[in-house]
């Protein structure tokens, strides 16, 4: 009995200090800000970005669109993408999942502006904690420089909304955003922001195995921060590439076949070198 | 003083939109049509903006970009350059070897 207890509570420890738990939905292209339109393709991975760790098997996914606009009087265009979405094995250093890839036609990322892509995945169950997991995900792209929807929410329920540029952002400076839940500010949110570690190999559907950089404490693999009072917060951008943002439980709904449902929001934001 | 002041602040008004810089963007329709967007690092309209056409130095076409801040043209045959032609040193070029669909 006490050899179980033992090892149940050597468990227990083992997991709290497993700082991997950070579940990011990643909705992956190599570079957001483009210069010209064209044919693009993006990979659709639910796993853990910083260490390459477990990918999680992905469900059917909800809904999957884009949200085009040039300018600020331009029109905003929705543009169903479900149709684009193919089922790919995901490789995560040996842990392979089940994930998705778009390859987008040319006619759907041509003019210039901004294009919010929005995944809407199906819950996710997680046998561990007994509950479902649900990231509303956001990567946002511009094709030539006029700028247009980056800063207007989608209106999901649970969404952040950037106060700077996802795609032009440079490497030692900040990045800021709103945290809603249905629309609404949520005071002290709770965030956690991971950097994309291991380069994706996008002909391989894999990450590279050998990570950028080296954490010197689980603390700074998934960096638990909060939002203010008016559920903003600011990041500092140390270093080149994608970093994950997400709003942990903030959605309105917690409940889904009768199991908790934590309904997060995610935001990928690129980070680009002065040369 | 006053009038000063009004001259300073009308001037600053109207020179709002050139502050950012003119953005251009081409491609081909594939049916024999070139579509050009125009706009600008702030998200300004190009609408009411002038577009020309281009060929052996000479203008052989002049428009508008509309609502949209679109133009649609007839493909030229031969080389050519499309141009929104905003003033005040807003001169944008996109040679037609250049435009692809």
């Amino acid at each position: 009995m006490m050899k179980r207890f033992l090892s149940a509570a050597c468990f227990t420890a083992l997991v709290a200090a497993t700082p991997a738990w950070a579940h990011f939905q990643m909705m992956y292209t190599p570079q957001s800000a483009l210069t010209a339109g064209g044919a693009m393709e993006m990979k659709v991975v639910f796993t853990h970005p910083f260490d390459a760790g477990h990918t999680m098997d992905m469900e059917p996914v909800d809904e999957f669109y884009v949200i085009q606009k040039r300018g600020e009087e331009g029109e905003a265009k929705k543009v169903d993408l479900k149709t684009y979405l193919k089922e790919i094995t995901w490789d995560s250093k040996g842990s392979k999942g089940k994930a998705f890839e778009a390859k987008l036609p040319a006619s759907v990322v041509r003019s210039m502006g901004d294009y919010v892509f929005v995944l809407v995945p199906t819950p996710y169950y997680e046998k561990e904690d007994e509950e479902y997991i649900q990231q509303f995900t956001k990567m946002i792209v511009n094709v030539g420089g006029v700028p247009g929807n980056w800063h207007e929410p989608v209106g999901l329920p649970a969404e952040i909304v950037p106060l700077d540029k996802p795609y032009a952002n440079w490497t030692g400076g900040v990045f800021r955003g709103v945290v809603l839940s249905a629309g609404e500010p949520v005071p002290f949110a709770e965030l956690e922001i991971e950097y994309l570690n291991h380069e994706p190999d996008m002909k391989k559907n894999a990450f590279s195995p050998k990570g950028k950089i080296e954490a010197p404490h689980p603390a700074f693999e998934a960096m638990g921060i909060r939002a203010n009072a008016q559920g903003e917060f600011t990041i500092g951008l140390p270093k080149a590439g994608w970093w994950g943002i997400a709003a942990l439980g903030v959605g309105p709904v917690d409940t889904y076949k009768d199991k908790a449902l934590a309904q997060e929001a995610v935001l990928w934001v690129q980070v680009t070198d002065m040369k | 003083m006053w009038k000063v002041l009004l001259l300073a602040i009308i001037a600053l008004a109207s020179s709002s939109a050139f502050g950012h810089t003119a953005i251009m963007s081409c491609f081909d329709n594939g049916d024999g049509t070139i579509t050009c967007e125009g706009g600008f690092s702030d998200g300004s309209s190009a609408s009411g903006i002038t577009f020309r056409i281009a060929q052996n130095g000479k203008s052989v076409m002049e428009s508008k970009f509309d609502e949209h801040s679109e133009v649609t043209f007839p493909k030229p045959y031969g080389r050519f350059s499309a141009i929104l032609d905003g003033g005040s040193g807003h001169l944008i070029e996109v040679r037609g070897e250049n435009i692809v669909q």
